[in-house]
């Protein structure tokens, strides 16, 4: 089973500072690393070839510097890594980015499985991986929580929804979106970032992958971000005095009847 | 010693120095102050009262009120200790330091910070990271411990093996004394032999000599580039026996080498919904090593990796980047955390041996664990020869045959450790946890050197009383 798995590098968010005026994020000394959510999908991977045999390409577009991620990937356990890499490529929105990496995955088939992440923890737009889906014509299930089986022409997932779970069959080749508590990621082994040290991984232009020129880049992406602030959270708690044991009494009946007006508590 | 009590004209006078709202008596908000990291059900004790002071002066005036009138006094940092020397054992005045978390000055000059004792020590490396520096006491509390608890306690921590401890970057103190008294030690100078090291001695003194109220600590310069390795191997003994041939057979000091059995690690990992493969291992080593170059970082890494895997390791995790880095550290951090969920009974040790005998010493612990029908899952400082080995009630043992046992239990531990040449504590304190173990790890003319200088500093016997002696 050949399985592609495109990610993302995304700077490292959880120290990350935020310019007041701009609503951009200060790079400066920020850490790259992969998408935590991508890990997911890396670790559904390798889960995947453990019991099914196969290998796994992780593929990625960004600056070259991506190369650490897809290396960290490959310490992970993935088999090969490719980049696509280019001045074309730069300020390309999501439509641009699933358009160009769907070419890149035109170019490496056959392949039996795409999995991507929910979404990348930059952007948080959850969309590349449908795009690439839509791009290819293949099926898709968005928020897999579990792989229940998998065969050579189909694959059987649980996908997350609001009210619980669907259960959704597959034909292959598909692409899956997974989510959190689809596996726990491994961390990479000693050996793993020695092979990874000195694999080879292949860039790519705009020229090796079929594409259009003008669809790449900021040029080619049909939305643009206008601007970038900070939502303001309108949200007020009510706080309840209590006084004396009657107040008291009418604080617990108000807690009750909001919480059974929020379905919260039924009874 | 007898003591008053805090009666209601006290309580008027701390509120003149401290003003109404720094001072409380009500007893639901003087419960939090009973207790430290220590099980509250053995150890806790209630305050009479909590004052909140801002500034040093306030201090001054609150000790000569307390000396005057006889009236013990327990200075209290963030609560994250672990002997109990910020319990109140024999009542009285808590002075809380919560208020007093200013950093005054940052001096890249002399590469120095000045600190009022209640800032968090974390707080101080995130202020001047950006600077490229960093303080290098690490202590596993360090999210939530105030740098005066730390000076105290003389904290040690996950660095030690390369940095040391907390006291090799103490440059200078301001102390207010047990008479009141307002002393400076030490400065902004690197060297200083000038008459008795006074400051050395309020370092580790676990509050029982005055209050730290300003703390002057050494900055270096902020590694560049660290990486971790995660070393899994099947049993106890051959992931202790490797620890000092790290240092030995590849002549690279980490920053860290910590240890952690089996069950340490599964409790931590089901604590923080964590998955790492422990089924298999019956113990890790978390090993840092830092620097300012990543090449040289990995290349040092790798071979201590290959040394591991040479002696048997199942496998060797890497995590280089800050992201993976905390996952590895979080599951070492929160095992005490772990195992007060587990069991509230339970008695967290901080054994220190030489490092060559660490491998002979834990496996005697589990002998005695045997011995006495309970658990002592082992972790710890394993570079450092510094074991946090934690004996966990048996569940089908009652409370008092736990009491019981624990005793007989410490008893075995401290006297292993003595015969090997190590000691009872070796970054928590002895507080008032082990006051009554003392006496088998220091000898009698030791002990009364000790006392005659707390009766020096302290005749009256205020200051934090009921800690480190009998």
């Amino acid at each position: 089973m050949k399985i592609i798995v495109p990610i993302k590098q995304v700077p490292e968010t959880s120290r990350v500072k935020i310019n007041e005026e701009t609503g951009t994020i200060i790079r400066d000394g920020v850490e790259n690393i992969i998408n935590p959510l991508d890990l997911y999908a890396i670790e559904s991977a390798i889960q995947l070839r453990e019991n099914n045999g196969g290998s796994i390409t992780v593929i990625s577009m960004g600056p070259p510097k991506a190369e650490t991620a897809l290396r960290e990937a490959i310490a992970m356990g993935a088999d090969q890594a490719i980049l696509i890499t280019g001045r074309e490529f730069a300020g390309s929105d999501t439509w641009s980015t699933a358009y160009a990496l769907s070419a890149l995955i035109e170019n490496i088939k056959p392949y039996d499985l795409v999995i991507t992440g929910e979404r990348a923890t930059d952007g948080d737009t959850g969309q590349v991986g449908p795009g690439i889906a839509s791009f290819l014509n293949l099926p898709l299930s968005t928020y897999t929580g579990k792989i229940e089986t998998v065969n050579k022409d189909h694959i059987i997932v649980q996908r997350l929804i609001e009210e619980g779970y669907e259960r959704l069959q597959l034909p292959l080749p598909a692409l899956l979106t997974v989510v959190k508590e689809i596996a726990y990621p491994r961390l990479p082994t000693l050996r793993g970032k020695q092979k990874a040290r000195t694999i080879d991984i292949p860039i790519n232009s705009g020229k090796d992958i079929k594409v259009k020129e003008e669809e790449l880049g900021l040029k080619g992406s049909p939305t643009r971000v206008v601007r970038i602030y900070r939502p303001q959270v309108t949200r007020k708690g009510t706080i309840l005095q209590v006084k004396d044991e009657k107040t008291l009494a009418e604080s617990v009946d108000k807690l009750i009847s909001f919480l059974k007006e929020k379905k919260i508590v039924s009874f | 010693m007898k003591y008053n009590p805090v009666t209601h004209a006290i309580v008027e006078k701390l509120k003149e120095i401290c003003g109404e709202n720094y001072v409380f008596t009500d007893p639901e908000k003087l419960e939090p102050y009973s207790h430290d990291e220590t099980p509250a059900e053995q150890f806790s004790h209630l305050p009479e009262v909590v004052v909140m002071p801002i500034k040093t002066e306030q201090i001054s005036q609150i000790m000569k009120l307390a000396n005057k009138n006889k009236i013990p006094v327990t200075p209290r940092g963030a609560g994250s200790g672990l002997s109990g020397g910020a319990i109140p054992v024999c009542g009285g005045i808590i002075v809380s330091l919560e208020k007093m978390n200013k950093i005054l000055e940052i001096d890249t000059q002399n590469m120095m910070v000045t600190l009022e004792p209640g800032v968090i020590t974390n707080e101080v490396n995130e202020k001047i990271e950006e600077l490229g520096l960093f303080f290098a006491g690490y202590p596993m509390s360090v999210e939530t411990c105030f740098i005066g608890g730390n000076l105290a306690e003389n904290a040690g921590g996950g660095r030690a093996v390369k940095y040391g401890v907390t006291d090799r970057y103490i440059m200078g103190i301001e102390v207010v004394l047990p008479d009141g008294e307002i002393i400076t030690l030490g400065g902004k100078r690197v060297k200083d032999v000038t008459g008795y090291n006074l400051k050395q001695l309020f370092i580790g003194s676990e509050g029982t000599l005055g209050i730290i109220t300003r703390v002057i600590i050494k900055l270096l310069p902020l590694p560049s580039a660290k990486v971790d390795l995660l070393v899994l191997f099947k049993d106890i003994k051959q992931a202790i026996s490797l620890v000092p041939k790290i240092m030995t057979e590849t002549r690279i000091i980490p920053t860290s080498i910590e240890f952690m059995d089996q069950l340490s690690v599964q409790s931590s990992c089901e604590y923080l919904n964590e998955h790492l493969p422990y089924q298999d291992a019956g113990a890790m080593l978390l090993i840092e090593v830092d620097g300012n170059s990543q090449k040289e970082v990995e290349r040092e890494a790798e071979i201590i990796g290959e040394l591991c895997l040479k002696h048997n390791a199942l496998e060797v995790y890497v995590a280089d980047n800050y992201t993976t880095q905390e996952r590895v550290w979080a599951v070492r951090r929160n095992i005490a955390e772990a195992f007060k969920v587990v069991s509230p009974q339970q008695s967290l040790e901080d054994i220190v041996v030489p490092i060559s005998v660490i491998a002979e010493v834990v496996e005697e612990i589990q002998a005695i664990a045997k011995k006495y029908d309970i658990l002592i899952p082992c972790y710890g400082h394993a570079g450092d020869g510094n074991l946090h080995a934690t004996l966990v009630k048996n569940p089908d043992h009652s409370y008092q045959k736990w009491l019981e046992i624990e005793h007989g239990v410490l008893m075995d531990l401290y006297r292993l450790v003595k015969a090997k040449g190590g000691t009872i504590s070796g970054e928590h304190g002895i507080g008032s946890k082990r006051k009554d173990y003392l006496s088998m790890v220091c000898s009698e003319t030791e002990i009364k050197v000790m006392k005659k200088i707390k009766e020096a500093i302290d005749p009256n016997n205020i200051m934090n009383p009921g800690k480190i002696f009998k």
